[in-house]
């Protein structure tokens, strides 16, 4: 696909070119949204996080300082904070990829039926618009106090008092997080797998090739863009969520969850700090991931 | 291949079926006669959703249909889902027809675009929250529009240049050639062959906004829209079938934007 801007017949009839530099205008509104509501903010939070709290402890004075940094190397929670933060953020990750890969796969080559096709993807679309705290609140029904798992045991009578841990814990989070962002994970898979040839498929069924072959050879190494974009995309969510961990982690602590613990607190600077870490370790992880793998490959080129 | 093809059959089955279960169980108990989350269903009653209020009382006792601050709210992200489904739309369209080109600087276009996607939420939240303190603007129901258009727009444009027709560029630079003007060629070429992956970039923004909590929370607490709202109530409130049949209500209203969508997908491919 080898365009380049448009030939010079069309310079007479308007004043530019399209894909001249009339195209930077096009920008204008994407840009000005993007620097108001995401540069600008993060940037000040950034400044923010050197500013000292006040001593009234509900706001901040403008007076430079490196104390909030130091506070939060030296806490002695942050390390737990870190790990927890990585740990649940990488699980989830990894529990989205085995859902959704599997799926990607099943929706790619073996759905041949297009609005069927469809009805699967908006089956997989609606968990993830339900509102966030409904769509935790909804669990209760079933790993609660009173929930059907705990009826169901107590009613063949492998339990006598309803278990209570089945909600409060880890394994919660990771259902509930499956449940909202698989869709993440599932659509770039689904873009890249949708690029594959499915000849090449052909081709090496021809040649003797054993389905694992097949599989790992040409299906998996050729959607690795998008199994990346899904990893990363999930990773981040996960990360920036404080919300779902606030309900049912059952006491874990994240680095999102002590930003919205301090915000509400109005102890803005060390909010702030603890959002800038959040924000240079998704950066990291993201430079990193976007250096194996050319997001742009998904989209142009 | 047989086996492994019924394998990944019963597969999908099981995993729509563990994303699926809270959400009938939810339709399910939101009838349930019962003051609270539980098992076994006791009796059938549509008390959650239209019992009128003796006046004693209070949150979640209240049915979903006499829940006055639960319709304001519900009025709130109604608006703020059809602002960021025009915004969204707009921003998308524009970007993509930029992007599409071999422009200086697309690369960092690309990704500062993107980056409104892969910040961690919580992060994007606070700034916004403490840049609106500093400057003393007002939080209304517009910043938490922006704040999903900004959420919205990487995934729907990259939703949108992957499905792009290939030869589509070749037909402008044809229609061009025959002196059309930029913008007739917009309107006659261009945007009747993009038109559904237009619908389907205000579509995607408004299921965005529709449930968005992490950044929503930092700028419209309270009573604002339907998520911070119920966020809120669970806090302080006991948890009641009452919630049960408000979440029904979101949930029916987001399954028909959806089936939309899936229809209006589906017309695009043919």
């Amino acid at each position: 696909m080898a365009q380049g801007p448009v030939p010079s017949p069309a310079k007479k009839t308007s004043g530019f070119r399209v894909g001249g530099y009339s195209s930077y205008l096009l920008l204008v509104p994407g840009l000005t949204i993007a620097t108001i509501f995401m540069i600008l903010p993060l940037a000040i939070m950034t400044v923010v996080s050197f500013y000292t709290t006040a001593p009234s402890s509900t706001g901040y004075l403008e007076i430079f300082t490196t104390k909030n940094y130091i506070d939060f190397f030296t806490a002695p929670n942050t390390p737990t904070l870190l790990v927890n933060t990585f740990s649940l953020a990488l699980i989830a990750a990894g529990i989205c990829f085995a859902f959704g890969f599997p799926l990607a796969y099943f929706l790619t080559f073996r759905i041949k039926n297009a609005t069927f096709k469809n009805y699967v993807i908006t089956l997989l679309i609606v968990p993830f618009l339900i509102d966030a705290s409904i769509r935790t609140v909804a669990w209760i029904a079933i790993l609660g106090k009173d929930g059907i798992v705990n009826y169901a045991l107590m009613s063949i009578g492998a339990i006598h008092s309803p278990l209570t841990a089945l909600l409060f814990s880890r394994n919660t989070l990771y259902i509930i997080w499956l449940q909202t962002y698989i869709v993440f994970m599932e659509f770039p898979i689904y873009l890249a797998m949708n690029r594959i040839d499915p000849d090449l498929i052909w081709a090496a069924k021809v040649l003797k090739a054993p389905p694992h072959r097949v599989l790992y050879d040409i299906v998996f190494k050729l959607s690795l863009p998008g199994i990346i974009c899904g990893f990363v995309f999930v990773f981040v969510s996960t990360l920036g969520d404080y919300v779902t961990p606030n309900l049912w982690a059952g006491g874990v602590q994240t680095l999102g969850l002590s930003v919205s613990r301090y915000s509400d607190n109005f102890l803005w600077p060390y909010a702030s700090v603890l959002s800038t870490m959040l924000l240079i370790i998704s950066v990291i992880v993201l430079f990193i991931s976007f250096k194996v793998v050319d997001i742009r490959k998904l989209v142009y080129e | 291949m047989k086996l492994s093809d019924v394998g990944i059959r019963v597969y999908v089955a099981f995993f729509i079926l563990l994303v699926y279960t809270p959400i009938i169980l939810m339709i399910v108990l939101s009838t349930n006669t019962s003051g609270r989350i539980s098992f076994p269903y006791e009796g059938f009653t549509t008390k959650w959703y239209d019992a009128k209020p003796s006046g004693f009382e209070y949150g979640s006792y209240i049915s979903a249909y006499y829940d006055w601050a639960f319709w304001i709210a519900f009025q709130n992200t109604v608006y703020v889902a059809f602002a960021a489904a025009m915004m969204t739309t707009i921003i998308v369209t524009t970007v993509a027809m930029t992007l599409r080109h071999r422009i200086f600087g697309r690369n960092a276009l690309f990704y500062i675009i993107l980056l409104g996607f892969l910040v961690p939420g919580v992060a994007l939240g606070l700034g916004n929250n403490i840049l609106f303190r500093m400057m003393n603007w007002q939080f209304t129901w517009w910043i938490a529009a922006m704040l999903d258009t900004v959420y919205a727009v990487p995934f729907g444009l990259i939703l949108m240049m992957a499905r792009f027709d290939p030869d589509l560029m070749l037909y402008e630079r044809a229609a061009s050639v025959l002196r059309a003007s930029p913008f007739s060629v917009f309107r006659r070429v261009t945007l009747p062959l993009i038109k559904w992956e237009v619908v389907s970039a205000a579509i995607f923004g408004f299921v965005l906004a529709w449930g968005e909590l992490i950044r929503t929370n930092f700028v419209a607490r309270g009573t604002g829209v339907i998520s911070t709202y119920i966020s809120t109530q669970l806090a302080i409130n006991p948890i009641t079938p009452k919630w049960y049949a408000v979440g029904t209500i979101i949930t029916g209203i987001s399954i028909i934007a959806l089936v939309f969508m899936g229809w209006v997908l589906s017309r695009g491919q043919k």
